[in-house]
């Protein structure tokens, strides 16, 4: 039952426009710029003698009573495009930091969702238990998700220090060795989004009517096979919506980095999100951190577009 | 037989309750595992500077040392902090009261009109996609847009882009709980002549108020928590507290006793406020797809 008064559009146009302005126009932009060489300089356009006042904006007087002044530099930011075709992103395949970040990315990636996503299966699993004290224990398991990342690799910078941190006593070179570095971020990433998918495989377990479960369990003895045969299939959209989201955030890797390593030992975990950023931002490379960006979309893009077909189904 | 029935089923009861116990004790080991890294930062952030790397054991306060407030109070002192956790409140709120406005009745609109050209879902859908888009991808945009109308380091720049990536929370939220709500109310008022305006305002929005609620928390957390165009969109009068603590990093090196405080500060209003939208949670996390 639905109405159809033309009504409904101001009741949606006002946030379509908005998410037109704020999301559809960057992104056009973006290209713009990822096809350009973008340049800005500060130039100078002129310089002007002026008063200096003081507190009560009352000009300073010099001794022989004239007004003291002080040269104000005009300066201006001036951007300059230059036309550059597909420049930015054939550079950014012959990069050798890409390379090394695209292999980064992919390898935390891999490693932290799939352990996300079977760990949180196993709590979930464990949860569904009849345990003691379940809501208490279930409401710690969720302050990870909403602890400000910036703050979580602070936090992980003083527990993975290698000399009397808390983890020191493992002799592992958590922060200073390339490998572990990497294995580090893949483990506050773990830290942080493993109860994500663990409540949210909670929540599709408990939805699971119980008549289901007990009529299954009266064709076999084994937990493990009753798991295998109805409950995982059971679960298997949810699974699958769990992994979709993980991927498309995880490949946008950024804070743990920024805070924790610094893209460090060297280059050692400089995801591709935060040599976009640091192209970008720090050598103020605009046209090619534009290009690596929409690189990036492109391949989150196949990502949306099977979680699309996915979610339009939970929305009929 | 009639006597070795109840046996049996005593003796599994019995066996499930032993397993029962040994899978709870499993249980509170992994929460306090998860809980570890919190309590580390709690009990460094009431030690003495000296004792950060020197506490023996699991550094539990009255037990390995005696606990201070001093690293709390010279921290909460600072002025920038103070203005950064003020710069962060502001933003969220008015990033979530933006968000509220556009959201709600968009969500109404998705709930109960039918629209034809695109169909409900697919708006849906398409207004909850962009919460895939990486950030760098509009960073750049957003960092020369907002320098040409000279709204860097203001507090206007961040609390549009946040509100915009935090508009998909409310949209998929309520719009499920409006749909849940029984249309009859509604259209009982229209048919007393009320307008589809006075409908939603009167009778939806009232009836939605604790996942109206919800979601303006899950909202407040996202944008408190937010850095990437934080970091690029302010720099020192509008910081919010993601950039203070990793400014405050750079400068002198790492001070785990303030650290510590910074994070926790930084952590505690987007945490408390998560645990008490935690019903709507998985709902807002799986942007809709799972109830719940």
């Amino acid at each position: 039952m639905r109405w159809t008064s033309r009504i409904k559009f101001v009741f949606l146009l006002p946030a379509v426009l908005w998410v037109l302005v704020f999301t559809i126009f960057p992104l056009g932009y973006s290209l713009f710029l990822s096809v350009h060489h973008v340049e800005r300089e500060v130039v100078v356009t002129g310089r002007e003698q002026v008063p200096v006042l003081n507190k009560d904006g009352q000009p300073v007087l010099k001794k022989n009573g004239e007004p003291r002044t002080k040269t104000v530099v005009k300066r201006e930011l001036s951007t300059t495009f230059t036309f550059a075709g597909l420049d930015n992103f054939l550079r950014a395949f012959r990069d050798a930091e890409v390379a090394t970040s695209v292999r980064i990315t992919a390898i935390f990636v891999g490693a932290a969702v799939a352990i996300e996503i079977m760990l949180g299966l196993a709590l979930a699993w464990l949860f569904n238990r009849r345990i003691v004290a379940r809501p208490v224990l279930r409401s710690i398991m969720i302050l990870p998700i909403f602890a400000t990342p910036i703050a979580v690799g602070y936090l992980f910078f003083t527990i993975f220090y290698e000399v009397g941190g808390p983890l020191a006593f493992l002799g592992v070179p958590w922060l200073s060795h390339p490998d572990w570095a990497l294995a580090s971020i893949i483990l506050v990433d773990i830290w942080q989004w493993t109860p994500f998918c663990f409540l949210v495989f909670l929540a599709a377990l408990q939805g699971i009517p119980d008549e289901l479960i007990e009529c299954a369990a009266l064709d076999t003895n084994s937990e493990w096979d009753l798991w295998r045969e109805v409950v995982l299939p059971l679960l298997q959209p949810v699974i699958i919506l769990v992994l979709l989201l993980r991927l498309a955030e995880a490949f946008k890797l950024f804070d743990i980095v920024a805070t924790l390593t610094k893209g460090g030992p060297g280059i050692a975990t400089q995801s591709y999100s935060y040599l976009a950023f640091t192209r970008g931002f720090k050598l103020n490379d605009f046209g090619y951190a534009s290009a690596m960006a929409f690189l990036l979309l492109i391949v989150v893009m196949i990502v949306v577009t099977a979680f699309f077909k996915r979610l339009r189904r939970a929305y009929e | 037989m009639s006597s070795e029935t109840p046996e049996r089923a005593k003796a599994v009861r019995q066996r499930s309750s032993i397993s029962d116990a040994v899978w709870s004790l499993v249980a509170i080991v992994v929460a306090l595992i998860f809980f570890f890294p919190l309590y580390w930062a709690i009990s460094n952030s009431l030690r003495r500077p000296a004792e950060t790397f020197t506490v023996a054991g699991l550094g539990i306060p009255f037990v390995d040392f005696t606990p201070t407030l001093e690293n709390w109070r010279s921290q909460v002192m600072v002025p920038e902090a103070y203005a950064a956790f003020t710069n962060s409140t502001l933003i969220s709120l008015m990033a979530v009261a933006i968000a509220l406005a556009l959201g709600l009745p968009a969500a109404y609109a998705l709930a109960r009109f039918k629209f034809f050209l695109i169909p409900n879902k697919d708006l849906t859908v398409w207004f909850l996609s962009q919460r895939i888009l990486p950030p760098v991808a509009t960073a750049v945009p957003f960092f020369i847009v907002f320098s040409f109308f000279d709204l860097l380091d203001s507090r206007i720049a961040l609390t549009l882009v946040s509100a915009t990536f935090i508009l998909p929370f409310v949209v998929v939220i309520v719009r499920q709980t409006f749909y849940d709500l029984p249309i009859e109310l509604e259209e009982a008022a229209l048919v007393d002549g009320a307008s589809h305006f006075t409908a939603f305002w009167r009778i939806a929005i009232p009836l939605a108020m604790p996942a109206i609620a919800a979601s303006a928390l899950i909202m407040f957390a996202f944008a408190w928590n937010e850095y990437l165009f934080a970091v690029i969109l302010t720099v020192k009068d509008a910081a919010t507290m993601p950039v203070h603590i990793a400014g405050g990093v750079d400068t002198r090196g790492v001070q785990f006793w303030f650290v510590a405080v910074r994070s926790l500060i930084a952590m505690i209003p987007p945490v408390l406020l998560a645990l008490l939208a935690q019903r709507y949670i998985v709902r807002g996390l799986t942007l809709g797809a799972v109830k719940g």
